[in-house]
């Protein structure tokens, strides 16, 4: 089974990335109104998903700053 | 009279000054500042510098961001007319990002940033950049410094004369030890080290000075 | 009786019920509203108050002509002459580096900048003092790989080189790590010092750079407490630092306060919002109508109570005249930040804080920062044990291999050290040192503080902490000018840690006194105390040094490491005091010290680095392992040196206090006074071995094993 892992940055933490890239594409002329910038990892593993998201939770992000969302991908 | 050469700042260019301060100290040189926000007309320079230094504090890619900034318009079209550009660092950066160099800077093999000195070999031979000094000691300072080309993008810029400088022992992973690039013109050239930190024997080297005074060779070589 | 309630709003504000009683005295009120409580929380937490250090604080040494910043400012300015100033101060990060290790020390070098540019000083260099536990201690390589990564990220970002720094390892760290950042900036001759008290009534308030997100709530209290197991649930959001952000605000900063659009500054720290404001107002003797729904929010659902408390990182409050504010606001805006004005300066000495038309809350600021409490906690001092015999370990390659003594290169090769291209002295040097802009001088820098000495005696570790660096400095030339200190020490309500903390500031402050170096700056950093466990006494100590030499293009520093082969080297010793223990265990020390006379000490070394006729090469004072540790220390895989003397292990192995290798180009001519030794020791040659007495080490063997050892003993 393919697993995407999506890490964005938590609600009320400061995203500095997405900050600064909001202001590039709003100089650039688009509007927008929010923009977060995170992490997407995928995983091939034979393993269910409370098991993917062991491996989340052992390196791939960190609890204090971030949000992670494991889901199925289309093999 | 003077050469008049345009230091580009974007916000978060932390080696503005630096850089400034080498061009103006260069005998012949004259430095201007170019403003990330601001047009310029590129019929009153004679050579430009991007400095190094973490533009858009390297977010999302590093200089992906300073490449779309509405200077980097007249960057490109000053280079396509055929003016000296030199590009340092994170300047190096940029100029791949926008398409005027060719290859990309990722992540140093080891991941972690790498303050070093190291030495340089030149490599071209034929262009306005190629330098006197056959090897040169300058330091690096960077986290996305290693550079990468296909294979057969490799032989292309090898066989066109495009590898600039080489690293005598490769500190980041560089794709064929490269630490400089020359576009296919030659006219625009880019480096991970820093030139600006080797201009007297107290900084530990003046080997940086070189590549300063290559913005006083004519550009119609 | 007390309510539960009450009970529990105690220990959720972090006030003691002496303190609640005496602020509702001082407020002449029965009970405390929500905002009041939050302002007297955060204003009365030992990181804002230094209630309980005050008292030791006051005796410091810091009368001095040089000094030219007032009392209560962000850092201590001293003058170099020659119109040029410099601001420096160190400050810990430990507690918030320890939850989150990459977004602590990164905030901790942010939050250390933000002290000297509010000033208006520029940011020159940054020097960082670090402690962690010892080798195989539960997330060592965690903390020290995101320590270190995160003090990297954030000043080479930010773009100002890191010059010079102390890694330690100790177990009373294991639970505990100290991230001490500091940072020096620089007044050229037409700068202006920026006071942060606000003096003109009618001016404007304006809240400048990032705007404000849930970050930190609650963190000025948090650091003054100890860590328990609860810890964890009471983590307030983590602050993230963003260095980008910083160097917008950095430059922006000061080309307002170059053009003199400004009237005062303040950074926005601890305590965010309400520290800045109510120390704006009080410094001043003025009051401030402050309207929190005018501050630039992230999050729109933020209280009031959130808006004061939150440390959203990148941010500063500053007073300006009315008709000054478009052009601050243009400024801002070519920086990509935000400048908004939250209200005014009024005459009467009272904070006013609106929300959306009503008055939220109307205080003296004089009632919570001027009458905050204090405390004279009971303390007792250790006695000092004198051995007759000091026996010390002759381990030279087991030493080199430990992690005391490993190879501290994986962590400097990630500081960009050069940034600036003023560096004269990078990492790899026993000083840091950068050149003034305008003068062509330089300043140096060193760090100091030895555990090892801390717990034999900690009269003598306070000491030590100056002089050990005030000599690497005059060893190159550099006469010690000013002092900061950053002092982390456990819980105050012991009275053996308070013991140490007095002992230790009387030996700093009489040594500091002994060399006419005033202490101008520091942060005090208390309950660095984890399940009972105390830290090693440690005050750090940053000591600035002036070199009156032009730095021209060809100038030469005198370096830390054998330069020529063929030079002569010297011993030149003070030792009066001999001690042993590079490897922490079995301490023992033997003698006295004299403060008058290492005083002298350093004048001669700083004689001898700047003359020029016996031109000095290098030198570095004498640490772990004694002479032989600074003597391999000083070869390379190029030049190694042949120990021509006979001298005993003990001789060769001990530390002293104080004692100086110095590597001569041509034969010294020099007259020492007697009660000083003058020892040569041979000839550098060519090749890197290093011989004495039977031995013969392979320099660069041992010095690529040294580095492979740091990895593998703290596992990165």
């Amino acid at each position: 089974m393919k697993y995407g892992i999506r890490v964005m940055p938590k609600k009320d933490v400061l995203d500095s990335q997405g900050r600064a890239v909001k202001q590039v594409l709003e100089r650039g002329g688009f509007s927008l109104s929010e923009c977060k910038v995170g992490r997407y990892v995928e995983i091939e593993s034979e393993k269910n998903k409370d098991e993917l998201l062991k491996m989340a939770d052992y390196v791939l992000f960190n609890p204090l700053i971030e949000d992670i969302e494991v889901f199925e991908v289309e093999a | 009279m003077s050469r008049k050469i345009g230091v580009v700042r974007f916000l978060g260019t932390n080696c503005d000054a630096d850089v400034y301060r080498a061009v103006d100290s260069t005998n012949g040189l004259e430095a201007h500042w170019l403003w990330y926000e601001d047009h310029f007309n590129i019929n009153d320079y004679d050579g430009l510098v991007l400095p190094g230094g973490f533009s858009y504090g390297d977010y999302l890619r590093s200089g992906a961001l300073a490449a779309k900034t509405t200077v980097m318009d007249d960057v490109e079209a000053f280079a396509k007319q055929g003016g000296p550009v030199l590009g340092i660092c994170n300047g190096f950066q940029v100029l791949t990002e926008r398409g005027l160099l060719p290859g990309a800077l990722v992540k140093n093999k080891e991941l972690s940033f790498i303050d070093r000195w190291v030495t340089l070999k030149s490599e071209s031979k034929n262009s306005l950049w190629s330098l006197n000094e056959k090897e040169c000691r300058i330091p690096i300072a960077h986290g996305d410094g290693c550079f990468y080309v296909t294979n057969s993008e490799l032989e292309t810029l090898r066989s066109k004369d495009q590898v600039w400088l080489t690293y005598k022992d490769n500190p980041n992973g560089s794709v064929g030890d490269i630490a400089g690039v020359l576009n296919e013109d030659k006219n625009v050239a880019a480096l991970m080290p820093h030139p600006e930190r080797a201009m007297s024997t107290w900084m530990g080297s003046q080997h940086g000075k070189e590549f300063f005074e290559k913005l006083l060779v004519n550009k119609d070589i | 009786m007390e309510s539960k309630n009450l009970v529990e709003k105690l220990k959720h504000y972090g006030l003691s019920k002496n303190e609640y009683d005496y602020a509702l005295k001082l407020l002449k009120k029965e009970n405390l509203t929500d905002i009041e409580w939050a302002l007297f929380s955060s204003l009365w937490s030992e990181h804002c108050s230094y209630k309980s250090s005050k008292t030791f604080l006051r005796k410091l040494y810091n009368t001095s002509d040089r000094i030219v910043s007032e009392e209560g400012e962000n850092a201590g300015v001293v003058d170099l002459g020659e119109g040029e100033r410099i601001a420096f101060k160190m400050e810990s990060h430990n507690h918030p580096s320890f939850i989150e290790p990459f977004q602590g020390a990164a905030t901790g070098v942010g939050g250390i900048l933000r002290d000297i540019f509010t000033m208006g000083a520029r940011p020159i260099a940054l020097a960082n003092y670090l402690c962690f536990g010892e080798s195989g201690s539960n997330r060592l390589s965690e903390l020290v790989s995101g320590v270190v990564s995160g003090i990297s990220f954030y000043g080479n970002c930010v773009g100002v080189p890191n010059v010079t720094g102390k890694t330690k390892f100790h177990s009373s760290y294991n639970k505990n790590n100290l991230v001490n950042a500091f940072a020096l900036g620089y007044y050229g001759k037409e700068d202006k010092i920026i006071s942060s008290k606000i003096k003109i009534p009618g001016n404007l308030l304006v809240y400048v750079g990032a705007k404000t997100g849930r970050d930190g709530v609650h963190g000025a209290s948090m650091a003054s407490e100890s860590f328990d197991k609860d810890s964890e649930s009471k983590r307030p959001t983590i602050q993230i630092g963003d260095p980008f952000y910083e160097k917008c605000l950095i430059e922006s900063c000061l080309e307002v306060m170059k053009s003199g659009l400004v009237e005062a500054v303040q950074d926005m720290g601890a305590a965010g919002l309400t520290s800045s404001s109510f120390e704006m107002s009080y410094g001043g003797g003025l009051g401030l109508e402050l309207d929190l729904s005018k501050v630039p929010l992230r999050d729109q659902t933020l209280t009031p109570e959130e808006i004061l408390l939150s440390e959203s990182q990148e941010r500063m409050l500053l007073t300006c005249k009315a008709e000054n504010l478009d052009k601050i606001e243009m400024v801002f805006k070519k920086w990509g930040l935000d400048a908004v004005c939250v209200g005014h300066v009024r005459k009467e000495p009272e904070i006013l804080l609106l929300w959306k038309g009503d008055t939220l809350c109307k205080i003296d600021p004089n009632l919570i920062v001027g009458k905050a409490p204090e405390y004279n906690h009971e303390f007792e001092t250790k006695m000092f044990i004198e051995n007759d015999q000091v026996e010390s370990s002759t381990d030279l390659l087991g030493y080199f291999h430990s992690v005391h003594g490993a190879s501290k290169e994986w962590v400097y090769d990630q500081y960009d050290q050069r940034v600036g291209a003023s560096t004269l002295l990078d990492c790899s040097e026993q000083i840091g040192a950068v050149v003034l802009p305008e003068s062509k001088r330089s300043v140096g820098i060193a760090l100091g503080c030895r555990q090892k000495l801390m717990s034999l005696n900690p009269f003598f570790g306070g000491a030590d902490a100056f002089l050990h660096p005030a000599l690497a400095l005059s060893s190159k030339g550099y006469e010690p000018w000013a002092v900061t200190d950053c002092l982390n020490f456990g819980n105050p309500l012991r009275p053996e840690v308070m013991g140490d903390f007095a002992s230790s500031l009387k030996g700093l402050s009489l040594a500091c006194e002994s060399f006419k170096s005033p202490i101008i700056s520091g942060n005090v950093s208390l309950f660095n105390e984890t399940e009972g466990e105390n830290i090693c006494p440690t005050p750090s100590v940053g000591v600035v040094g002036l070199n009156t030499q032009k730095v021209l293009d060809d100038y030469e520093p005198v370096r830390s490491s054998f330069q020529n082969v063929g030079s002569e080297v010297y011993l030149l010793s003070c030792r009066d005091f001999i001690w042993s223990g590079a490897f922490l265990e079995n301490i023992q020390g033997s003698g006295d010290l004299e403060f008058k006379k290492v005083n002298e000490f350093s004048k001669i070394l700083i004689e001898i680095a700047r003359s020029k006729k016996s031109s000095l090469l290098s030198s570095r004072v004498v640490g772990s392992m004694g002479l032989m540790g600074s003597l391999f220390k000083m070869s390379s895989k190029n030049i190694g040196f042949d120990l021509d003397v006979e001298i005993d292990d003990e001789r060769l192995f001990s530390e002293s206090l104080y004692e100086v290798v110095l590597e001569f180009k041509n034969s010294p001519d020099l007259d020492i006074p007697e009660d000083f030794g003058f020892v040569y020791l041979g000839q550098t040659k060519e090749g890197g071995e290093l011989k004495y007495s039977e031995s013969i080490i392979d320099v660069e063997r041992l010095k690529k094993e040294s580095k492979d050892s740091w990895n593998k003993k703290v596992g990165v």
